[in-house]
């Protein structure tokens, strides 16, 4: 997924200009011109450089807007993607409320389901035993609070 | 001599072996799959050595990456698919070697020669490191400025075919170490109001983000699109290849120096070291014709090299605290957590520690062949683990270890925002090794500059006034020379030829 480095030179330079303008009121040390404010001014500044070099080589250039690169299909990428980060929200908005055990097993089960093309009863045990095996780890070993949530009542 | 004994006392207790063992059998596996770098192994492990001591959590970093390294050579002699990059610059000779019945003693050879590498790699380390520890030691900001700023020059400069797009990214990773509380005057910086911000992005969700999201992203649209081959059988993997190293002495003992040597380079790691020993060899060779065709040369210089250079790596991380690659630092921000900051100190205050990091690296890479082999021979079973079933489970292990940073969900956050931008940046040929480095050197380089210009009141000609600083200084100034000239002179020649045309 390639986009063009025009668009990339003029968005690093908007992000160096927004860190400037973020760091404008940072107070210098005391009888000193450096501050907490030099070192995001100056990334800030460079980054607004090397985004207007990498824009204006990409100009000269004459590079294509946006072009797909790579072996598989752009639909197939974008589904990918979309696959991960809702598995991961859905885990960080549903994990409170269901607890990890639950989401985790759902999350596991699903995706693999999906990836291996409905082998639905592998999904569910590898997601199971998988589910398992980190909460052994992380919290009965490791002592890490994963949620429990509705489970909590279940539990205790 | 007791600080040796007391080394010796802390690596050989059960834990310690346990960990090595079973850090060394995980860095094979992820390893041994086409397209999980030994970085990778190394994010997936930084949740699980939080919870350890310091020498635990070194040792089951150190070993895992070892093994990664070799594990890289099994895909590539097998199915011509590198498994790491490391191993990318003698696959296609390995796999000739194959196709001309020799899989078995090609990955021996690669065996072999990693742990010679590796032996030699740590011999320099452990000779070298604390030689340069002793002269470190009278170092004060200012040359520490100008090293960690030379870190992130070389960084930048040997990232990648575009330097500008490496700046940038180095740039990035910079903004992304601004973040929090200002080290030296305390003040809040891009916050947003955020109260997990206030202590500043924590390491271990960004690591994870880079190096085990980003991949995963990249990997996914393969699962089932992609088919891995039966592997052959490898058999007899030792045979010959006594007399092939014998051959091939000089070649090996050169390129564990230099892959030592390149390790330690800023910003150069495994696979710069592979390539250009694999270069050099064929350079230096009598017979540079039969590069290519399956001829063991320059396997068994650059199979040395790319493990030398793991230890190489070490130098610098150990010594001055800039690491010298993307695994030492990751390395460097495991020390971090633990209280420990990398530095000449460490050498007199936790002396034994440092020797027992040097004898777990001699014992990693001892333990290469026996394990190598027991990886080579359950191969088959390895690449037979459908990637539809591992992806989804490295994803889970990844939201549970950013998670265990902090206990916070904050980091998940983190975690998945950090790997889909990486993934774009890296999608557009921008190199991700100069961003996290940056995230690691960024308060080191900012920290020393204001505690130097707080001595000198603000002058900042004076930042040259000791010698060493001045060298640092000018080799600095000059990397970046040598970046604005890689960067305008492809462009000015191209304008030339096409004006000629």
């Amino acid at each position: 997924m390639r986009v063009n480095d025009l668009v990339m030179g003029v968005v690093m330079a908007l992000i160096g200009a927004i860190t400037v303008w973020g760091s404008r009121n940072f107070p210098a040390m005391p009888r000193q011109e450096f501050g907490a404010g030099t070192f995001p001014t100056l990334i800030g500044g460079l980054l607004m450089l090397l985004g207007v070099l990498l824009a204006l080589r990409a100009w000269k250039r004459g590079d294509l807007g946006f072009s797909w690169q790579g072996e598989f299909a752009a639909s197939r990428v974008f589904l990918c993607i979309a696959a991960v980060i809702l598995a991961v929200v859905g885990y960080l908005l549903l994990a409170p409320l269901l607890g990890f055990p639950v989401v985790a097993w759902l999350m596991t089960t699903l995706m693999i389901g999906w990836l291996s093309s409905g082998r639905w009863g592998l999904s569910v045990l590898v997601g199971g035993v998988a589910t398992l095996l980190i909460w052994l780890a992380f919290v009965e070993l490791l002592r890490v609070p994963l949620p429990l949530g509705v489970l909590e009542r279940v539990v205790y | 001599m007791a600080e040796l004994q007391q080394a010796l006392m802390m690596v050989f207790s059960w834990e310690v072996l346990a960990v090595v063992l079973g850090a060394s059998l995980f860095g094979l596996f992820i390893g041994a799959i086409p397209g999980l770098t030994a970085t990778m192994a190394t994010a997936l492990l930084v949740p699980v050595t939080f919870f350890m001591d310091p020498l635990p959590a070194i040792a089951a970093i150190v070993s895992a990456t070892a093994m990664a390294i070799v594990a890289g050579d099994i895909p590539g002699a097998l199915l011509r698919i590198p498994g790491t990059p490391a191993s990318a610059a003698y696959t296609e000779e390995a796999y000739q070697m194959g196709r001309q019945g020799r899989v078995g003693q090609a990955l021996g050879v690669n065996l072999a020669c990693s742990a010679v590498g590796g032996v030699i790699g740590v011999a320099i380390l452990a000779f070298f490191a604390p030689l340069v520890a002793e002269f470190a030691l009278q170092f004060t900001s200012d040359e520490y400025f100008w090293l960690a700023l030379l870190g992130l020059s070389c960084a930048v400069l040997v990232s990648g075919s575009d330097p500008l797009k490496g700046a940038i990214s180095m740039l990035l990773g910079l903004l992304v170490a601004m973040i929090g509380m200002d080290s030296v005057s305390g003040q809040m910086r891009f916050t947003f109001g955020l109260p997990e911000l206030l202590s500043g992005i924590s390491i271990l969700p960004v690591l994870i983000g880079l190096f085990a999201v980003a991949e995963l992203l990249r990997r996914l649209p393969e699962v089932g699109q992609r088919v891995i081959p039966t592997p052959p059988v490898a058999e007899k993997p030792f045979r010959g290849v006594g007399t092939l190293m014998w051959r091939y002495k000089g070649g090996m003992a050169r390129s564990g120096v230099l892959g030592t040597l390149i390790g330690a380079l800023p910003g150069a790691g495994a696979d710069i070291a592979s390539w250009i020993s694999y270069a050099l060899s064929r350079r230096l060779s009598r017979t540079p014709e039969r590069y290519g065709t399956g001829h063991p040369e320059g396997l068994v210089a650059a199979s040395s090299a790319n493990n030398a250079a793991l230890s190489g790596a070490y130098v610098p991380a150990l010594v001055f605290g800039i690491p010298g690659d993307t695994i030492t630092a990751i390395i460097i921000g495991v020390l971090m957590m633990k209280g420990i900051t990398p530095g000449p100190d460490v050498f007199t205050t936790d002396a034994a520690l440092v020797n027992a990091i040097f004898i777990v690296f001699l014992l990693a890479n001892l333990l290469l062949l026996p394990l190598g082999l027991l990886a080579v021979r359950g191969s088959r079973h390895i690449l037979s683990v459908p990637p539809a079933v591992l992806y989804p489970l490295i994803l889970l292990f990844c939201i549970v270890g950013a998670f265990a940073t902090n206990n916070s969900n904050f980091d998940v956050w983190i975690m998945l925002i950090l790997g889909v931008i990486a993934f774009f940046l890296a999608e557009n040929d921008f190199p991700i090794g100069p961003m996290i480095l940056a995230v690691i050197l960024g308060p080191v380089v900012e920290s020393n500059f204001m505690r130097s210009m707080i001595k000198h009141s603000g002058d900042m000609t004076l930042l040259f006034e000791r010698p060493i600083a001045a060298v640092l200084g000018v080799i600095a100034i000059l990397v970046w020379v040598a970046i604005i000239a890689t960067t305008v002179w492809p462009v000015r020649n191209k304008r030339r030829q096409s004006v000629q045309d």
